[in-house]
Parts: structure tokens; sequence; C-alpha cells
């Protein structure tokens, strides 16, 4: 009797043994597939400018946007039409707007005044409310070294005016330059800024290559 | 016996004391000897960055960099190139008489051929904006050598562009909208320059000797401006006349010797602006007018009291300066800059022996205003090129009567940039941004464009014109060329 207890204990820790095993290598094998179809690098954030437009969203599985999907289109804004007339800040649906000030570093003279941070005529040059240009403070101001001063945006913080993006145009590199941000917009059938545009600057361009940017307002993945 | 301290005896104790004094002197003696060497011929200094956000000043520890001191002129090279015979000089910035019209022995064709006015020559220069005078048969340039990271005076056949001689001298200059930007004055005996970290220097115009150097900010404190000096130095007889702004706001500078002859005190501590100094006569005085940032003032330009200020106002308290005041008269002259200050007319008045200055009226940067560079005041005609914030009217050719009404403007189809103008021969040279050269007709009775051509090819031509005997050397980023627009 004592035997057969030995041997059914002996059998039901083998059989546990084999049964955990088992389920570690399922676990093992789902997880393997699971990476593998989640480890796909997103196309539209390596881009040859590499200026991280969709940030945050390395996995095609994360992609929030309409960016990957090839053979949509999408809504976006030609930097070269627009006049920064700030309807993108107050026509979209969403609150905050879709439209974001997107900076280009590899265009950017990196001034110690910047006509996109600092507002016209402004003596003192740091980073007081009452100096700078953007009305939410959305812009990041950081000495490098001399002369040079880096600019980024927090888009958290950026609703659209395009007032930065209007002193850089003027006066500036044109390095700032407003841009629909597919990891917000919502794709409507009728972009309601698009219809109310006084430039008519919207179109819809590939979702493949879903950001226009200057000169020519070539649309690219980015 | 009663103990003298460690040293017994007065004869040990008188000779070892004063040998250890002796030494603690020498010691510090040459300490004091190596902090000035390693201080001014090494050039050591510290700099303390500016406080990041969130931080304090105390937060930022002082770092040393072993910058050494600038050794103006020191070097000098001969080249091939032989000075043109043609007559006809531009010799400093805005022309003879500071004011960008030609004089009246230029006549320039009413049109151009198909591809533009022909070409005579073309020479690659340093990335820059600097514009060339031209005399006795050479131009002059103030250019950035790249390679050898030395500011280069560079004196150039007007015949075939060829190289005469360079002057240059070592200094590290990073790319800030390019580097070079002024334009060296010249007479038949000096070439002076301000290079873009406000070093001075004066040489023999036909030989390139070197004569001095001045290092405003070590002499005077100056603090290089935004984007590098855009203040083109101004020789009135003898002497060369500076807008400082560090610890003294103008000065009068010795051409022969280098000698400074006069100052005026910056009192206000006003900064050195991208304008530069412009010579007047009002009421009898002759003065100069320099546009600071922080105010403009007028200083005596009359030897018995040189320097000494006769008026000031802080009512153009832009940050941002290029334009240099423009005379129109009756003691009246505008002010204009871009960045959305618009323009302003201020008034000079002489009561009794005692000077001042009114503001007569200001306008918006929509009627009238420049950027870069400075209107002109041709037959009772302010002629300017409004900037890109100029709303509906940005970037058009502007002329407007000198009580500030506007006459004429280009049209939406008719737009420009920075780039410079200037009136030869009753026509307005425009060059746009892009190198596209426009010619049109100098009067109030309306926009008259003459001719349009495409003469450079690169980008941001925004450097001064010159024009001398009918060649008009037009310059972008990185090329100069020399055009034949003769009549």
């Amino acid at each position: 009797m004592n035997e057969l207890k030995t041997r059914d204990a002996v059998q039901s820790r083998r059989e546990f043994l084999r049964s955990f095993l088992r389920g570690a290598l399922l676990v093992g094998l789902a997880g393997l597939g699971v990476r593998t179809l989640l480890g796909r690098r997103c196309q539209a954030a390596s881009g040859s400018e590499r200026m991280k437009l969709c940030k945050g969203c390395p996995d095609v599985a994360f992609c929030s946007s309409a960016v990957l999907s090839a053979g949509r289109k999408v809504w976006q804004l030609d930097p070269s039409k627009c006049t920064q007339c700030g309807r993108c800040a107050t026509h979209c649906v969403l609150q905050s707007s879709a439209v974001k000030c997107v900076h280009r570093p590899a265009q950017c003279g990196y001034c110690r005044l910047c006509f996109g941070f600092f507002q016209p005529g402004a003596t003192i040059l740091n980073s007081a409310a009452e100096n700078q240009i953007c009305p939410t403070g959305a812009i990041r101001r950081k000495f490098v070294e001399e002369p040079y001063y880096e600019y980024t945006i927090d888009e958290s913080l950026c609703i659209g005016c395009g007032r930065c993006v209007k002193g850089c145009s003027a006066f500036g590199n044109g390095s700032l330059v407003l841009q629909v941000r597919h990891d917000r917009c919502v794709n409507c059938n009728e972009c309601s800024i698009a219809r109310d545009c006084p430039s008519d600057a919207f179109r819809q361009v590939s979702a493949t290559t879903p950001y226009l940017l200057k000169p020519g307002a070539e649309s690219v993945a980015l | 016996m009663a103990s003298r301290g460690i040293f017994q005896g007065e004869p040990r104790g008188r000779s070892v004391l004063p040998a250890v004094l002796i030494v603690l002197v020498g010691v510090l003696i040459s300490s004091a000897v190596l902090f000035w060497w390693r201080g001014t011929l090494s050039g050591v200094t510290t700099f303390r960055r500016i406080p990041l956000p969130g931080e304090t000043a105390g937060d930022v520890q002082p770092a040393v960099v072993t910058e050494a001191p600038v050794r103006i002129g020191e070097t000098f090279t001969r080249y091939d190139g032989v000075p043109s015979q043609a007559p006809g000089s531009w010799p400093a910035f805005r022309g003879t008489r500071h004011d960008n019209l030609a004089p009246a022995s230029e006549k320039l064709a009413d049109s151009w051929p198909v591809g533009g006015p022909p070409r005579l020559w073309s020479i690659p220069l340093g990335e820059g904006y600097a514009g060339p005078a031209i005399r006795n048969g050479c131009a002059y340039v103030l250019d950035y050598d790249g390679a050898a990271g030395a500011d280069a005076l560079r004196c150039f056949s007007m015949e075939d562009g060829c190289e005469v001689w360079r002057r240059s001298y070592k200094v590290k200059i990073k790319r800030n909208h390019g580097i070079s930007r002024t334009v060296p004055a010249v007479t038949d005996r000096y070439v002076v320059t301000i290079g873009p970290r406000c070093h001075v220097m004066c040489a023999d115009a036909v030989t390139g000797d070197f004569k001095w150097g001045l290092d405003l900010e070590r002499e005077w404190g100056v603090e290089v401006p935004m984007w590098y000096t855009g203040q083109c130095p101004l020789i009135e007889g003898a002497q060369v006349v500076l807008g400082v702004g560090g610890k003294v706001l103008l000065a009068g500078v010795d051409c022969e010797t280098g000698k400074v002859v006069w100052e005026t005190p910056n009192l206000r501590k006003w900064k050195m602006s991208h304008s530069s100094v412009m010579p007047m006569e009002f009421a009898g005085k002759k003065m100069y007018l320099y546009c600071a940032v922080g105010g403009i003032v007028g200083v005596s330009a009359e030897a018995q009291d040189a320097g000494t200020v006769l008026w000031e106002t802080d009512q153009w308290t832009v940050p941002v300066v290029a334009p240099t005041p423009v005379p129109v008269g009756d003691g009246r002259f505008w002010i204009t800059s871009g960045y959305g200050a618009g323009s302003a007319l201020f008034q000079i008045v002489k009561e009794g022996e005692r000077f001042s200055v009114k503001l007569l009226r200001k306008v918006d940067k929509k009627l009238f205003a420049c950027e870069q560079h400075t209107p002109v005041f041709y037959q009772g005609y302010l002629y300017t090129v409004l900037p890109a914030d100029a709303g509906a009217m940005r970037k058009q050719a502007v002329c407007m009567e000198p009580d500030g009404r506007v006459v004429w403007t280009s049209g939406a189809a008719e737009r420009f940039g920075l780039g410079p103008f200037m009136v030869a021969d009753g026509k307005l040279l425009i060059l746009d941004d892009d190198g596209m050269l426009t010619m049109i007709r100098a009067s109030p009775e309306g926009y008259q464009k003459l001719a349009q051509a495409r003469v450079l090819d690169g980008k941001e031509a925004w450097a001064p014109l010159a024009l001398a005997d009918g060649r008009l050397l037009v310059r972008d980023f990185g090329t100069m060329r020399c055009l034949d627009v003769r009549k």
C-alpha cells in the first residue's frame, strides 16, 4: 500500500513536471509569435530625415495613426501655402488641435534671438513668459554653447496657432512648420480645418508619406 | 639668559628672516608674472555659461578656455593679380557719400540682353554676406577663410577678379547665419575693416602692409552683436569712426597710427548694433549719427569737440538694428528696422547752442520698413523693400515721400526679399534673395520695370552692391560676380 502511494506520488510529480514544461513551452512559443508579430519596425519612424514625427511608436502594432495604411489618404498641411492664420488652432474637431508645430533642427539657425520664440521687440532675451511668442509656453529654449541655443516643441502644450511659425518664416530659416500630427488626427472625411483654410493649404496625401516639408513641400515618410 | 625665540643669538636671527622674506616675495612676484603671462600671452580666460532653466547663476561653474589673443594682420600673401586701370570708385558701405547713390557719371544700359548683363568674372568666397568696396582698380572684401579659420582682407583686380594680395589673421568663428557681413572702407592710403568678432584692421590700400589692429572686445569690452558684426567702418578725413557700445559709445581712431583720438563715454550702456555710423550736417554743425541698441545719438564731428554728445534719444529701442539712419534734409532723418519695428522720422532741433531731437512720427512695418538694408533717399523720395512681415505688402518695393506718405508699391506680383538695392543713373537696382537682379525706374510716377535677370545661382544674395565704372559687383552666400551694366 505504501509502495503504491509512493509510486502515485512519483507519477504525480512527473505529471506535474510534464504539464509545467508543456505549459512553459506553449507560453514561450506564444510569446515568440507575438514578438514576431509586433516586432516589425515602423517604417514611418525610420525615414531619411529621422525627425520622429510619430514619436514613441516604434512598433507597427502600437501605431495609432493611419500612417502605415498603404493606399489610404490622410490630411496634411502644405507649409509653402500656409499663412499661419490661426484657424488650425480653432477649427479642428479635436480639443486641442491635431495640428502642431514641428521643428526641423537640421534647418534651424540655433539663434540666441529666435523670432519663433521671442515676441517682436523683446529686449531682454530670457524665457520670461512676457517675452515668449507662444501663448502656451510650448517651446523650450536651452543654451548649448556660444552662440547657439536649442529649441524644442512640447506637443502636449502646442495648440497649433502658428505664431512661432510666422516669426520663424518671416525672419528665420523656416525650420518651424505646422503639420497635422497623425498620432492625433482622426482623419475625418472632410477635414474641418481644410474646409475653412483661407489659403487652401490642406490636401490629402498618401498615408505612407504623410508629412509635407518645405521647400517644394514634397511628402515624406518620417 | 632670556630666550630669543627659536634662534639663539641676534646675528643668526637677522640673517635668516630676511632670506625667508626674500624667497616669499620672489615666489609672489613669480606667481604674478606667470599669471600675467598666461592671462595675456596665452589668452587663458574663464567664462561662465548662461544658467539653464531651473539653475541659478551659482550652479554654473566657470569653464576655462584657452583661446589665444587674435594677432590682427599677422599673415600676408601676394598673388598674381594686377589692379585694373578702370576709373571710378565705391570706397565704402553705401558709396562715396554714404547714400547708396552712384555718381552722375555712371550711365547704365536701359535694358539687358537675354541672359542678363554680361558677366565679366566670378570668384568663390567664404560663406557670408560681406560686400566689396572699390578703389583704384581693386575690389576689397573682408572674407572669412574657413579652411584657414581666418578673417581675410582680400584685394581683387577689377579687371579679371584675380587676387592681388591677402592680409589675414586667425580667428575662430562658428557659423551663425553665415560669417562675414561687413564692407571695408578704402581711401588712397588706407583700407579699414571690421571683422565678425569686432577686430578692426587697417592696412595700406596699395601694398597691403599692416598698419594697426584693434580688438574692440578687449579694448572696450564690446559685446559682439548677435549674428556677428554688421557695422561697416566709416573713414572721415584721417580718422576711422566706429560705433563701439562697450565702455565707449563712439570713437575716432587715427588711420595712420591706430591711436584713439576721441571717445564718447557710453553712460547709458547702449550696445553695438549692426547699423553703421552716418555723417550729417545740421545748422552748420557736423555730426555723426549712430543708432545703437538702446537708442540713437548724435555726436560732434568737429575737431574742437569731437565725440561730444549733441543729442540722444531712447525712442528707438529695438533689439536688432541693421539699417543706418537716412538724413532727408532740414535736420530730419528716418530710421527703420525689420523684425516688426517699422520706421520712425526724427527731427534734430537747435535752440541756442543746444541740440535736441524729437520724434515726429512712427510708421507701421506694413507701410515702410527694411530689415537688413538702408532705404535710399533719391530726388526727394525714399525707396525701400518691405520685410517679410509686412502682411499683404511683404517683400514689395515701395516709394515714399519723406513725410511718410506712400507713393507706390511694386504690387503683389513683384516681390523681392532681403537683398540689397541702390540707385544709379535714375534706376533702382534690386537684388532678391535668390540672385534675381531687377532694374526699375527710380521715379515717383510709378513702378516701372526695365529689366530683370538672374545673375547669381546661390542663396541669400544679401551683400550690399558696389558699382564703379559701370561694373556692378554682386554676391550671394558663396560667390561674387562682376557684371557689365554700362550703357
